[in-house]
């Protein structure tokens, strides 16, 4: 959602072409002052709180009609949190400093203007409110794409914010199917979620109406929206409480997401292929039970990886490669038990995964490394095809490291000596990988994996 | 350069060092003929160093490709001890305190592959035994037992027999890559106590393996013939298969008369020339035994945790072993370390010499002993010693240097004269 946090009085913005110039200046300054000292204390409060600050830049940029700005955001890249007490969680964020007094207003169809009709300061949240009914109502995306080429080109937002915006209306967008759907009792699985999601939503998505923003696609937006709803879960976190958020469902897009019907709350199955064909394999009376079942149990596991992947157990290409291996196995599986292949046309298996596949694949690997730092090497890992072995190495290795963790905190504790050193034992093993490297004792690919849990820890 | 199974075994000697990074260290000794590294897990308090009086101890599997379940025992035991110590068993600790610990999973690893690929159940029992240039290694050691043979008719050294070693080594043509880089591990570091691992039948069998008149089969006693008996027997007792007296053999015609309580003299079984174990004796101070632990040489996996709990308990224990008879220094008057020095126990025609920090270990069974340290230019020390089963006893030695004692000859000399003078000048 946007803006959990924080004094929305900041984010209201006056949005009017027609505010002279030297008064936009100075309110953005005054806003500027307000806003360092609410991320100061904000910084200090929680974790990351990125996409607000896009929100408010961007609406900012949106306001200040006249002026273009290089709004040098930097989204930082978060450093593996969750040894809070060590990382440095602020975030380096420059706000917009120069004002380019002549590029020119913006131009606005009426329906798409950022005033309410009673002439009152939209906020931010109305505006994207606006745009995700405006699509709703035409049923067509291409009201977005218009509107935000129109920011781009007079060069108003940047296109960190044109993702944000993106994704914050695509959300919106959502909504508005859902409860447009379930008024109309669209026929479908129930939801089977049983979890509560503070504010997330359990829909699905329509593909037909929004398709995945990759062109613009953006590591650092991502990011930031994840750092938002872990806030959130943090705050609101229950036993059942997955780690899902809104903004997960629009972060990838849909594509294999024609299978998803928005009742389903299985967006966050749309990744796996064969599990969903196997779930629409099941579609009779009598298979109900079975396919909530599954529904569940594959939530479960989905949650349970993020949950590692948060916490830093693993990192976020074995969260995805697990992931991948899982639905790989329930293809050969599906294959076995039901005697039929699940495996449609354009499934290319594993030697050449559909495009769309790929991308949200990567879009979700790409999604889970920004809750970290971002590791240095930002080679793919191996495909699980080459060495079949990789997944289920590097599951090893985290294991074994992690017992050594575990047994060096017990041990300093038993021996009354301080916390043992994190930073010391990490490059100590990097030190003894290179060299196993150099000896031919372990591959390089091996050595890369065991650096990469090292310093995801 | 490793099959699926190579890296198999990678993975888990690495998952031990992971999880045990402060108590392990992998290494390789050398490639085989193939190119695949020769792994070792070394496993002590220190990894990496020899610790002056800390006893070395090896335990070395699959040197016959297709014999594989001792391969996978070192690696659970690799496992095993890194989760024992973590898990605090007092025993395990202080063994991996006390001991430097080597585990060489696999010394033939281009013939495990051969034996590994083998399609099917039922592998053959040939198969991947050799390397890949077809040399059984455990005929490929120099042959030492024939010159302790001419010696003990003839005189000469009692042990150290191969002279100028790395020469000998590097020089020799007909030594597999395998047995060279084993060699030289056995010349680099100063092992006590050893074990090789092999499969085909179940026993544990003592040196000396070739026999000494040259016949099939004959009992081939070595100078430590009774402490040889005591390591075997730690190792069998502890294996419920091995040293069951109703086992049946292996197979219906194996002669297994000279099986006692699990163990067997390598001769009296059947005559093995230029095998590792008698190398080991002959070359250096190393004691090892052969292990043969299953009737069948390559099992199904499914059958390797049946194997692992036969002989964990003897695993241990056999690595408990290095801490009997008599250890310590041999070190000149000013405390400076003797390296080299022989140290000699009456009765006993097989002498120890000291590692490079003075230092020496000498397995004995229980009984009393007339130890004794020498060195070129010093006068030999001899003490006696009463020794129990175990722990080792510590025996330390300060030599004497000749030109010491020639020096306090002449001082005394000069003393009596003086006495002398004065008392005549009286």
């Amino acid at each position: 959602m946007l803006c959990p946090c924080g004094d929305k009085t900041v984010y209201n913005r006056q949005l009017t072409e027609e505010r002279p110039l030297q008064e936009q200046i100075a309110e953005a300054d005054s806003v500027k002052a307000a806003l360092q000292s609410a991320e100061s204390k904000r910084s200090a409060a929680s974790k990351d709180a990125g996409s607000e600050q896009d929100d408010f830049t961007m609406l900012k940029s949106l306001a200040d009609g006249q002026k273009s700005k290089e709004t040098t955001e930097v989204p930082v890249k978060k450093e593996d949190q969750y040894v809070p007490d060590e990382s440095d969680s602020t975030k380096s964020r420059r706000l917009a400093e120069d004002y380019d007094s002549t590029k020119n207003g913006m131009e606005y169809d009426d329906p798409e203007s950022f005033r309410q009709v009673d002439g009152t300061p939209l906020t931010a949240e109305d505006i994207v409110q606006k745009i995700a009914n405006k699509i709703y109502e035409e049923d067509d995306r291409g009201v977005f794409d218009r509107i935000v080429s129109k920011l781009l080109k007079l060069g108003l937002i940047t296109d960190n914010q044109a993702d944000t915006l993106e994704y914050q209306v695509a959300e919106a967008l959502q909504d508005l199917i859902t409860k447009n759907a379930k008024n109309n009792e669209i026929e479908g699985a129930e939801s089977n979620d049983q979890e509560t999601r503070g504010e997330q939503d359990d829909q699905g998505s329509d593909t037909d109406a929004w398709e995945p923003p990759r062109r613009r696609y953006n590591e650092d937006e991502d990011e930031e929206e994840e750092d938002e709803d872990e806030v959130e879960d943090e705050v609101d976190r229950d036993a059942e409480e997955e780690g899902d958020t809104p903004d997960n469902t629009w972060d990838k897009g849909t594509e294999e997401g024609n299978e998803v019907s928005p009742e389903d709350g299985l967006q966050d199955l749309q990744y796996f292929p064969n599990f969903y064909r196997l779930l629409k394999s099941l579609d009779s009376e009598q298979d109900t039970q079975e396919r909530e079942t599954l529904i569940t149990i594959m939530k479960t596991l989905i949650d349970f990886v993020k949950m590692m992947v948060k916490y830093g157990t693993i990192t976020p290409e074995e969260g995805v490669s697990y992931l991948e291996n899982l639905d790989a196995m329930i293809a050969m599986q599906t294959k076995n038990k039901l005697g039929k292949s699940l495996v449609l046309p354009d499934f290319a298996g594993p030697n050449g995964k559909n495009l769309d596949e790929d991308d949200n694949t990567k879009a979700e690997a790409a999604k889970m490394q920004k809750e970290y730092e971002n590791l240095k090497d930002s080679t793919k890992e191996d495909q699980p095809s080459t060495e079949t072995n990789q997944p289920g190495k590097s599951e090893t290795y985290l294991e074994a490291i992690r017992k050594n963790i575990e047994w060096l905190k017990k041990h300093n504790k038993d021996e009354g000596k301080d916390d043992y050193d994190l930073s010391k034992l990490k490059d100590f093993m990097d030190q003894q990988v290179d060299s196993y490297i150099e000896k031919g004792i372990i591959a390089k690919d091996e050595g890369d994996t065991i650096k990469r849990i090292y310093s995801s820890l | 350069a490793s099959g699926k199974r190579g890296r198999e075994l990678r993975k888990a000697l690495v998952s031990v060092w992971l999880q045990c990074p402060t108590i392990t260290r992998i290494y390789t000794i050398g490639e085989s003929f193939e190119g695949r590294e020769l792994l070792v897990l070394e496993m002590s308090d220190n990894p990496g160093t020899h610790e002056p009086g800390e006893p070395e101890f090896k335990y070395i599997a699959n040197m016959h490709g297709n014999e594989a379940v001792g391969r996978e025992l070192l690696i659970y035991l690799a496992q095993y001890l890194c989760n024992q110590y973590q898990q605090g068993n007092e025993t395990i600790i202080d063994l991996i305190h006390n001991t430097r610990i080597h585990l060489m999973p696999s010394m033939n690893p281009d013939g495990f592959e051969k034996a590994a690929s083998q399609p099917g159940e039922i592998k053959d029992w040939f198969v991947g035994r050799s390397n890949a240039q077809g040399v059984d290694l455990n005929r490929n050691f120099p042959d030492l037992d024939r010159i302790i043979y001419i010696n003990e008719r003839e005189g000469g050294a009692n042990n150290h027999l191969l002279q100028n070693m790395k020469k000998a080594v590097d020089e020799n043509t007909k030594l597999a890559p395998e047995t060279k880089s084993v060699i030289h591990w056995i010349m680099d570091i100063p092992f006590v106590l050893s074990a090789n691992l092999h499969g085909g039948d179940v026993v544990a069998n003592y040196p000396y393996d070739e026999t000494r008149t040259g016949s099939t089969h004959e009992y081939s006693a070595s100078p430590d013939d009774v402490m040889f008996k005591s390591l075997a027997r730690a190792y069998s007792m502890y294996n419920p298969v091995m040293s069951d007296p109703q086992r049946p053999p292996c197979r219906k015609n194996d002669d297994d008369s000279s099986f006692k309580d699990g163990i067997t003299n390598g001769g009296a079984w059947y005559s093995v020339p230029g095998g590792m174990q008698d190398f080991n004796y002959l070359s250096s101070n190393c004691f090892e035994i052969t292990l043969e632990l299953s009737c069948d040489k390559f099992p199904n996996e499914d059958t390797l945790k049946n194997y692992w709990d036969q002989n964990r308990n003897s695993l241990v224990n056999y690595i408990e072993q290095v801490h009997r008879g008599v250890k310590g220094f041999v070190r000149d008057l000013q405390g400076n370390p003797i390296s080299n020095a022989t140290v000699s126990v009456e009765g006993i025609d097989h002498d120890m010499t000291t590692a490079k920090d003075g230092d020496y270990w000498r397995l004995l069974a229980p009984g009393n002993y007339k130890v004794a340290a020498s060195a070129p230019g010093y006068l030999t020390v001899i003490k006696k010693v009463a020794v129990p089963y175990s722990p080792a006893t510590r025996v330390d030695f300060e030599l004497e240097s000749l030109m010491e004692r020639k020096e306090e000859e002449r001082e005394e000399l000069m003393d009596w004269w003086k006495m002398m003078s004065e008392t005549l000048n009286f």
